[in-house]
């Protein structure tokens, strides 16, 4: 009994990490192609630290694009 | 809404200025140049919300650079509702030059009178009333630091809004203000907005106007013929600015009272006496840098172990009691702070890797679920953020030395021992950017009025190693000294790498100098701003905003990647699962091992026999770098893992994963080095290559990813030979003197051995 029940987690488990990867992949993917969209920056170095933060060429071509 | 305009010359105070109005994170760093582009806040304190516009900062406007353009664009044709010039107090008269200008166009002006305390500090004394009186325009004392005067700047700002202003011009009582005034006419009746600002630049020659109103310019040429000028011999642009200085200095400086004073040097000339010396600068500065990389990523405090040779391993009977204890002392040495912060948290990471391992096993995960979580996910992700407080430790020094005024003196004394090899001082600036992130630093290329220096500089940016390559750098080291035992620090071996950089940075560009780059090194002429003791909201801010990105990316693309890598390598074409012994059949490898080849040359190919089936490894590394530089050292962690068949142990990290990899690779450290250089030279990742495209003229970048790929490639060779055969030396430099003698004989003499010129760099 206890060795199916665990046998069972073990599968749950297994299966939920399948899932939470292949979610995770995902997630990245779109997170950046939002972003990319957003016309927010990609490179990811951080806005405060940027010299250049409204300069970056995604959000230039957003600011072209609202024009 | 509103919409108000900050505007003043280079380093003074404009972003902390727009920072405290609109309470934002913009980088603020004590030197010229840090804003290379107009952003954007609001002020909601007023009346009706604000739109803040914190411009780059420009000397007059007469623009030489692209930055410069975007200031007078700004204010010229967006209109702003009031532009509030800032003035750097200490600075006045200079500063006031380009008030002068400012008053020209027909835009309502606040003038805010910014480190007005530092001023009073020092005893002088500003009549801001007086000031006002003369220019005619408000004039408020702020101190932008200290957030004191910023709520009287925006009501007067608020107010002066409401009401339309017309340019006046401190011009009028020149000798230029005839032909000025018939300008002026001229162009009102043509209806061109601003016709006093533009009659002034068009009589200057200036060179946008020229090109702006060339139907204008013949009708200015006609009348410039009636004026002539014995003294500047029609220079209209020098007649101009010498009767603005002259006007500031009879009528805008009585307002300024300066203390008597003794002779003494201040503190700031006294510090600047040793650390910008003719001979001692530069070595002063590189013992800075490696006292920054020693407490980073030494292991033995000050070389107090090695001196004195007191450590041992403690051991308290408990493992994790030890493993904690070794955090801060171990047989290596009292840890540097550094290396605390990194044994800390890797501690953190092995009992978090080690209970997920633990967990995922007692509950009977499959096989492939344990592989995928301990080495992939967790693997991967611990890879990183097991770096992240050293990297951010680094951060911080840097941001010191950047915050105090340093770094500027770092341009200018490398400018004097660089300009006979064709670098500026001021294309240092974006290089030193580089150490944080190739990206901004790419931006602020854009503050180089010379193409060719811009180019150059985008391209040797790379090398100048960011903070993401920084863990590899670290990890390899880390790898190196504790399995050869060289003798020496990993702090030092890291420094060395960092320095290589920079040296490989210096002799490419005198290279391209030589070769597709030819032209004179343009003139340097930079404010030093005064040294101050770093804000400490600025360093948080700083670290802050670096570490919510690291985090963001090691949770986004570094996890993604490690994911992807990991499923790459336990996966057959069949699409069948491969466990770890297994991983030369996978789709992974075989990419890896098509192009493993190549890579023989710098040391990390098909070196042996044992490399040709395992040696795949470096090369995806290399590969999956190009997303994120990160991504190397997470690679090595899921790889590592994998390779030795860690499964269920506890997750590895640091430069453990590296010498891990190494035992089961048998890669040399020569290739580990060469590795680490190609890595540090060659195409930097994705992000950064793009903005270098965008900063690149059109055309140009193709070959400058092949000036990557062919200085990486190459260079890794050479260390790679020169590590392992070390009189292959002598066969290199016998190569570097032929170069070098091809290029004496082709300049026929024009190189100037004895650099005998003098740097153009200026201190102002």
């Amino acid at each position: 009994m206890t060795a199916s029940i665990l046998s069972a987690a073990g599968t749950i488990v297994s299966v939920a990490v399948g899932v939470v990867a292949a979610g995770l992949v995902v997630f990245a993917i779109v997170y950046h192609a939002v972003r990319k969209k957003q016309g927010k920056s990609g490179c990811d170095c951080g806005c405060s630290g940027c010299a250049g933060c409204t300069a970056c060429g995604s959000a230039k071509k957003k600011e072209e694009k609202n024009k | 809404m509103l919409k108000f305009a900050l505007a003043g010359n280079p380093n003074c105070g404009k972003t902390t200025l727009f920072n405290s109005l609109t309470g934002s994170t913009a980088h603020v760093g004590n030197w010229p140049g840090v804003t290379v582009d107009k952003r954007e806040g609001v002020y909601k304190k007023a009346a009706s919300p604000v739109a803040i516009v914190d411009l780059p900062g420009i000397y007059s406007l007469s623009p030489y650079t692209p930055e410069e353009v975007i200031s007078r664009n700004f204010i010229l044709d967006e209109k702003p509702d009031c532009v509030i010039n800032i003035v750097d107090a200490t600075n006045l008269e200079r500063n006031l030059y380009l008030t002068t200008q400012i008053m020209e166009i027909d835009v309502p002006i606040v003038v805010a009178l910014n480190m007005i305390d530092v001023v009073k500090k020092s005893g002088d004394k500003i009549d801001a009333k007086t000031l006002e009186q003369k220019i005619g325009v408000p004039v408020v004392e702020i101190s932008a630091l200290k957030d004191e005067g910023i709520k009287e700047l925006m009501d007067r700002a608020y107010e002066a809004a409401q009401k339309k202003r017309a340019g006046t011009t401190v011009l009028e009582s020149s000798a230029l203000a005839h032909v000025i005034s018939d300008v002026r006419i001229a162009l009102k009746g043509k209806g061109v907005e601003n016709p006093l600002f533009h009659a002034i630049k068009l009589t200057e020659g200036d060179e946008l106007e020229v090109k702006a109103h060339p139907d204008e310019m013949q009708m200015v040429e006609e009348f410039k013929k009636q004026f002539a000028d014995d003294v500047f011999e029609g220079d209209f642009e020098a007649m101009v600015a010498d009767a603005r200085y002259k006007y500031i200095s009879a009528n805008f400086s009585t307002a300024f009272v300066r203390a008597k004073k003794s002779e003494k040097l201040t503190k700031s000339d006294k510090a600047d006496r040793v650390l910008t010396h003719r001979i001692w600068g530069i070595p002063i500065f590189l013992v800075i840098l490696f006292a920054i990389f020693h407490f980073t990523f030494g292991e033995d405090l000050l070389y107090l172990n090695a001196i004195f040779g007191f450590a041992t391993d403690v051991d308290t009977g408990n493992e994790v009691l030890n493993a904690f204890v070794a955090v801060f002392y171990s047989s290596a040495g009292v840890s540097t702070p550094g290396a605390i912060l990194f044994n800390l948290m890797g501690f953190i990471c092995d009992q978090i890797g080690g209970g997920i391992a633990t967990g995922l096993e007692n509950v009977g995960a499959a096989e492939w679920a344990q592989g995928l979580v301990n080495d992939g996910i967790w693997g991967g992700l611990s890879g990183v953020l097991s770096f992240i407080p050293q990297i951010l430790f680094l951060f911080l020094l840097i941001s010191i030395l950047e915050d105090s005024g340093y770094m500027a003196r770092v341009a200018f004394i490398l400018d004097r021992a660089f300009r006979k090899f064709g670098l500026s001082g001021r294309a240092f600036i974006p290089m030193i950017m580089g150490f944080g992130c190739s990206v901004p630093a790419a931006i602020n290329t854009r503050t180089l009025a010379d193409e060719k220096e811009r180019i150059m500089t985008n391209r040797v940016i790379p090398f100048f190693t960011c903070g993401a390559k920084a863990p590899i750098l670290a990890a390899v080291c880390g790898a190196i000294v504790h399995i050869w035992n060289p003798g020496i620090d990993q702090g030092l071996i890291v420094f060395l790498l960092y320095v290589f950089g920079m040296a490989m940075a210096v002799i490419t560009v005198a290279l391209m100098r030589q070769t597709t780059m030819r032209g004179e090194v343009p003139p340097f002429i930079m404010e030093l701003p005064a040294y101050h003791a770093p804000q400490f909201r600025n360093l948080m801010v700083h670290l802050w905003d670096k570490l919510k990105h690291y985090i963001k990316k090691a949770f986004t693309i570094i996890v993604a990647s490690a994911i992807v890598i990991w499923f790459l390598s336990h996966m057959s074409w069949e699409w069948h699962y491969l466990p770890d012994e297994r991983m030369n059949e996978s789709i992974l490898h075989d990419i890896g091992a098509f192009v493993s080849w190549i890579c023989t040359p710098m040391g990390f190919g098909y070196n042996t026999a044992v490399m040709r089936e395992t040696g795949w490894v470096f090369v995806v590394a290399a590969v999956t770098g190009l997303i994120a530089k990160e991504n190397v050292i997470s690679t090595f962690f899921v790889l590592g893992n994998c390779l030795g068949g860690a499964l269920n142990e506890e997750t590895m990290e640091g430069w453990e994963a590296v010498s891990f990899l190494v035992t089961e690779t048998g890669i040399t450290w020569q290739g580990l080095i060469a590795f680490t250089v190609f890595n540090m030279l060659t195409i930097p990742c994705f992000a950064a290559a793009a903005t270098v495209k965008g900063e690149t003229p059109k055309g140009k970048f193709k070959f400058t990813v092949a000036f990557w790929m062919i200085t990486s490639y190459l260079t890794a060779t050479a260390v790679f030979v020169v590590l392992s055969w070390w009189w292959t030396v002598f066969i290199l430099a016998a190569v570097i003197a032929l170069v070098v003698a091809y290029f004496i004989l082709r300049n026929k003499g024009k190189i100037n051995l004895k650099f005998r010129k003098r740097s153009n760099a200026a201190k102002e």
